[in-house]
């Protein structure tokens, strides 16, 4: 094989001129990569399975309190960050399911800008929970290296300023998993990109229902806010 | 609502056979529009952060030594206007939404008098047949599936079967077969070629619309009163029947 997916797919033959061989080995590369997402997914679910429970008890409670959340993460984690915000702030309606105040901190250009040209990239995300966090908000980083400086800068400060922080990691958990500044630490253990992040999104997702569930459960419904 | 909280006992079927039929097909599709200089245009109107990460996925490959590929997010309101605008002839416009999305719908419609090529991923109740080029679909009826990483798993390996098909070049060429679907293919055809009117056509009459392969001016006098925005069947210079919204989605 000529090139440098080679090692992704060792089993296409570079030589074959045949459209339907290439189809037919395309769907079966597919089909492995989303059974080894699969099994990824279940092995994380249950290895998280306790801290998701653990995260969404402090999650619910601070909501209840009036807790706020704020969610960051670079480039396709900046995407599942948003999303993961939108889950929680504009969930599909449905009785029983209420709508909790979380936001991406990459979504407005104009103060991603101004920072990242005026004090420095690493600040992006830390100068934003400095001007709007509060001591019982939340803050969820989304990674798959755990390693990255404005996230690691942005959880620091949030951990001082009294705010739950929540780390979504892959490989060996990197930065995240090692410095100390996140409550709850959710790693992916695998080495692929796209594999973590399938499965952060599912992690995120049981989050947001655990969420659900324990404010369900509230005597007051998780009110007053 | 309930959400299924458990950890399943066993893994998901996350692409059965004709899912991974219809992913490994579109990527081809798309291998050869990027080839030939395409550019992706991304609209997730309900979901916009999944729009952002098919874009980033191309233009910015978590894999090093893979090419940067032209993918645009297109985002904010009016997406048909924004779509009109953007997309040139040989583009792809891959749209993430549920099949009774209003813009995506008319997007999917109006494609063919664009140029373009159109996937389309979603959930819930399929889109009727015919309604895009590649349909990706999750067959899972619940409105969380976007939240799931099942949205971003099939665009993640429709990425990489994208850059799969690079190393068949032989293959990325329009005539190396196996990318010719019938009516909708501007090659093979051109009988009832779908055009969008632009407005009228100046001082020789007419009506100014635009097709496939650029704008032209035909005659509408078979189909009486035409506005901009209006989809039209073209044949020999002339419009011959007007599509409505019934019949486009048909």
């Amino acid at each position: 094989m000529s090139s440098d997916t080679g090692f992704l797919y060792p089993f296409l033959e570079a030589e074959e001129r045949d459209a339907d061989r290439l189809l037919a080995d395309l769907a079966e590369s597919a089909r492995a990569k989303a059974a080894e997402s699969a099994a990824l997914r279940r092995r994380t679910l249950a290895e998280c399975a306790g801290l998701i429970e653990t995260a969404a008890a402090e999650l619910a409670r601070r909501f209840a309190a009036g807790g706020r959340m704020y969610v960051f993460g670079n480039g396709g984690s900046a995407t599942d960050a948003a999303t993961l915000a939108a889950l929680f702030a504009r969930p599909p309606a449905a009785e029983g399911v209420r709508p909790l105040p979380a936001w991406s901190l990459a979504a407005d250009e104009a103060v991603v800008t101004a920072l990242g040209n005026d004090v420095g990239f690493d600040l992006i995300f830390s100068r934003q929970l400095i001007a709007r966090a509060r001591p019982g908000d939340i803050a969820v980083a989304l990674s798959t290296s755990g390693n990255s400086a404005d996230l690691t800068t942005a959880l620091a400060e949030a951990r001082r300023r009294g705010l739950y922080t929540i780390g979504f990691a892959g490989y060996d958990g990197g930065a995240f998993a090692a410095e100390g500044t996140v409550d709850a630490c959710f790693v992916v253990r695998s080495q692929s990109v796209h594999r973590i992040q399938e499965s952060q999104a599912l992690l995120g997702h049981r989050l947001w229902a655990a969420v659900q569930r324990h404010l369900a459960a509230r005597p007051n419904g998780g009110g007053p806010r | 609502m309930t959400v299924n909280t458990a950890v399943p006992e066993r893994d998901e079927i996350l692409l059965d056979e004709t899912g991974a039929k219809d992913l490994a097909a579109a990527a081809l599709t798309l291998a050869r529009r990027f080839h030939a200089g395409a550019t992706l245009w991304c609209v997730a109107p309900s979901w916009e952060p999944h729009a952002h990460h098919v874009a980033v996925e191309f233009v910015h490959p978590v894999i090093v030594g893979k090419r940067a590929l032209p993918a645009v997010a297109l985002t904010g309101p009016d997406l048909v206007g924004q779509a009109r605008l953007a997309v040139r002839p040989g583009d792809v416009i891959v749209a993430i939404a549920a099949a009774g999305d209003p813009q995506v719908r008319s997007i999917m419609r109006r494609a063919p008098a664009w140029g373009a090529t159109t996937l389309w991923l979603g959930n819930g109740p399929r889109p009727p047949a015919g309604a895009a080029d590649h349909v990706l679909w999750v067959d899972e009826d619940d409105p969380l599936t976007p939240a799931t990483g099942r949205f971003v798993l099939r665009y993640h390996l429709l990425w990489e079967l994208t850059h799969v098909c690079f190393e068949h070049p032989g293959l990325l060429t329009p005539d190396a077969g196996g990318d010719c679907d019938g009516e909708v293919c501007v090659t093979c055809s051109d009988e009832g070629r779908l055009a969008e009117v632009i407005g009228p056509a100046g001082e020789f009459g007419g009506t100014l619309v635009r097709t496939a392969t650029g704008e032209e001016q035909v005659d509408t006098t078979l189909v009486g009163p035409v506005a901009p925005g209006d989809l039209l069947l073209v044949h020999a210079g002339a419009a011959i029947t007007r599509l409505d919204d019934e019949e486009a989605t048909r």
